[in-house]
């Protein structure tokens, strides 16, 4: 009966497991672009994956593809929601007068710059000198170069990962939380979920501005919290990660002082 | 798929324990792979229909984007092209459908991805004294992607995670019922997986040994020099180590990913020996190969001296010059004697400069560190007269204001 008792808790947390959080973080003077504004938005960097039954992520080129054409789909509707004039590029030497090896310097640039931001920002590794200041990261004169030449006023990085579980591993779930009945309990061995982050670069300073980071799954193989193959997921995680942009701290407070 | 790898620590697979049990399970002798029977797996122009092998190559795609507009890339147009036609030779079906890229690495390694590219190390390029010993190399990545490796080891390891994770939850809650805790086993069954992944790891290098010693005889190469290849790194390894007053790393073959070089070296011999038929004449090209590379072999050397291991590169250099000393070669030798900086070091590589300017083919740094080494000796007027023909051989210098100062 005990172990009856057990196994009915567990089974009702287990939902209560999933979650979806963001973190977002902005320069201290960031006011989030209105009006009429051009942004450029960056090729997504998209991979999407199913879980095996040993938990190993294999990549499949069907649903990254599904995925990168719902979120480049979405991310044109939300943009066109803010008023702001946007292109996004799907190949590196989509615009007029930039090389394709010019636009690979500062997408890897920046994939430095955003891990460096992950992990110092939101991954733990705090750095004391930094606390309370905001973001303090920067692409440089490269960014500045871009937007001097292109006209852009903003550039949008985006990362967004995301996997399911293979029918193998949602069974392995089930034995897992079955296995609570007789004192054996794997009720969270995991397998899928989304991680996401954006990077927003304001091209007249070179700087990072705003960067927010998306998580989103549960502990339970076989539930997911969106999904990025199909067209709704994708409005979803863009709906997430970019439409609740926050002025930085040093703007909310000068609006709450009037 | 690389020629060295990163192994795993054997430590922290102890941890475990019960090694010994594992290694019932894993068996550890493995019988060599002949090279008649590494046929490759796929035609020319091949492309993955799979769902995971076309997820794989989607992904590499991206990688190989990467790689290849990366700034560590050697671009000289002539090198790149004769790695393109090597690769070409020895590529077997394949050879037309594989992409070569040259890093700037000093360190000796060459790797073959998924999709069939493959990045070599420039240090690589040092080390090979022919065009059969690195056209081995190549031949052995080429191998990789012939016989499917990167899919076939993904598989694998998917297929024995998989079991690996329904024997422990099967187990677990069989256990549970009985009353049982299955941890320790499980534990086990975890260091015996990765056992036979690595075990599966060492078979497919082996197959590539063998498969490169088939496409080199096949095309004229003396197969026997890729044993070669094997047995200067060994050399190398014990000299860098024994100038450190260590002995070289070894570690049990079962914890490795690749078989260790003494039985490669051996199975190549035996499979060279197999495949080369008498009164056919090989030729390992050594010429063409030391003039192609010759324009960046400089960069090459003076890449590997400042690494700071003196032990390997004296052997390398000795081991380079068994073909013939030169200027070059002489001036590198006396660069190791100079930053190795032991007692006596100074006269040693001062003696080194004054050799190596003694062949037609010094480099002109040779004649600047002769002529510093002389005046710092008190031969002033020999000095300046070194800096002078240094400076007349190389007039745009980075330090050519400065040295201009000093016999002025």
């Amino acid at each position: 009966m005990r172990k009856l008792g057990i196994a009915v808790a567990l089974a009702v947390s287990v939902p209560v497991a999933g979650c979806v959080q963001t973190r977002q973080l902005a320069d201290l003077q960031f006011t989030p672009p209105q009006g009429d504004y051009r942004l450029l938005v960056m090729r997504p960097d998209v991979s999407v994956g199913s879980v095996t039954t040993g938990g190993m992520v294999e990549p499949r080129a069907d649903w990254t593809d599904q995925a990168r054409a719902n979120l480049t789909t979405a991310i044109r509707a939300q943009q066109a929601e803010r008023g702001g004039q946007v292109q996004i590029l799907e190949r590196r030497d989509q615009l007029p007068g930039v090389s394709a090896d010019e636009i690979a310097e500062l997408e890897r640039l920046h994939s430095a710059v955003g891990r460096s931001i992950a992990l110092h920002k939101f991954m733990g590794a705090y750095l004391p000198t930094k606390r309370g200041r905001g973001l303090e990261y920067t692409l440089g004169q490269d960014a500045v170069e871009l937007g001097r030449r292109t006209g852009y006023d903003y550039a949008l990085f985006l990362y967004a990962e995301d996997s399911f579980a293979s029918t193998g591993r949602v069974a392995l779930q089930v034995l897992g939380i079955a296995g609570c009945f007789v004192g054996f309990c794997a009720p969270n061995i995991g397998g899928g979920g989304q991680f996401a982050y954006a990077s927003l670069v304001d091209l007249k300073t070179g700087e990072v501005v705003w960067f927010n980071v998306l998580q989103a799954g549960t502990q339970i193989a076989g539930v997911n919290m969106g999904d990025i193959r199909t067209p709704e997921g994708s409005a979803q995680l863009v709906d997430r990660l970019l439409n609740r942009m926050k002025p930085g701290r040093d703007v909310r407070r000068a609006a709450g002082n009037r | 798929m690389c020629m060295r790898c990163v192994e795993l620590n054997r430590r922290s697979l102890l941890v475990g324990g019960g090694a010994l049990a594992a290694a019932s399970i894993t068996g550890v002798a493995q019988a060599r792979i002949r090279p008649q029977d590494m046929v490759p797996l796929i035609g020319p122009g091949y492309r993955p229909t799979d769902a995971d092998e076309r997820g794989l190559w989607q992904l590499m795609d991206r990688v190989e984007e990467e790689i290849s507009g990366s700034s560590l890339l050697i671009k000289d147009p002539a090198i790149t092209a004769y790695l393109q036609q090597l690769i070409g030779t020895v590529g077997g079906p394949a050879a037309k459908d594989m992409r070569i890229y040259l890093a700037r690495v000093p360190d000796f390694n060459a790797m073959m991805f998924p999709s069939g590219f493959s990045v070599v190390f420039s240090g690589l390029l040092l080390r090979m004294r022919s065009e059969a010993q690195l056209a081995g190399v190549i031949a052995h990545e080429s191998g990789h992607f012939l016989r499917r490796h990167m899919i076939r080891s993904w598989r694998d390891t998917r297929r024995k995670s998989d079991i690996l994770a329904i024997g422990s939850m099967v187990a677990g809650v069989a256990g549970g019922a009985a009353g049982v805790n299955t941890g320790d086993l499980s534990q086990l069954a975890q260091l015996g997986t990765i056992l036979s992944l690595l075990r599966y790891s060492r078979q497919m290098e082996a197959e590539a040994d063998a498969m490169s010693v088939k496409l080199l005889a096949d095309n004229g190469y003396p197969a026997a020099e890729a044993a070669e290849v094997w047995e200067q790194l060994i050399g190398e390894m014990d000299a860098s180590a024994r100038y450190r007053r260590r002995r070289r790393e070894r570690r049990w073959d079962l914890f490795t990913t690749h078989p260790s070089p003494e039985s490669r070296t051996a199975d190549i011999k035996a499979s060279a020996a197999e495949v080369t038929v008498p009164g056919r004449t090989y030729n390992n090209h050594r010429q063409r190969y030391l003039a192609t590379i010759g324009p960046i072999r400089q960069m090459l050397l003076d890449d590997q001296v400042k690494l700071n291991d003196p032990g390997a590169s004296q052997f390398l250099i000795e081991t380079l010059a068994r073909d013939g000393w030169n200027g070059l070669l002489r001036f590198y030798e006396a660069e190791v004697w100079r930053l190795r900086n032991r007692a006596g070091d100074d006269a040693r590589a001062a003696q080194g400069y004054a050799v190596a300017v003694a062949y037609p083919d010094a480099p002109p740094e040779a004649w600047r560190w002769h002529g510093l080494s002389l005046i710092k000796q008190g031969r002033q007027s020999e000095g300046r007269a070194a800096l002078a023909r240094y400076l007349s051989l190389n007039p745009a210098a980075p330090d050519a204001p400065f040295i201009q100062q000093m016999i002025s």
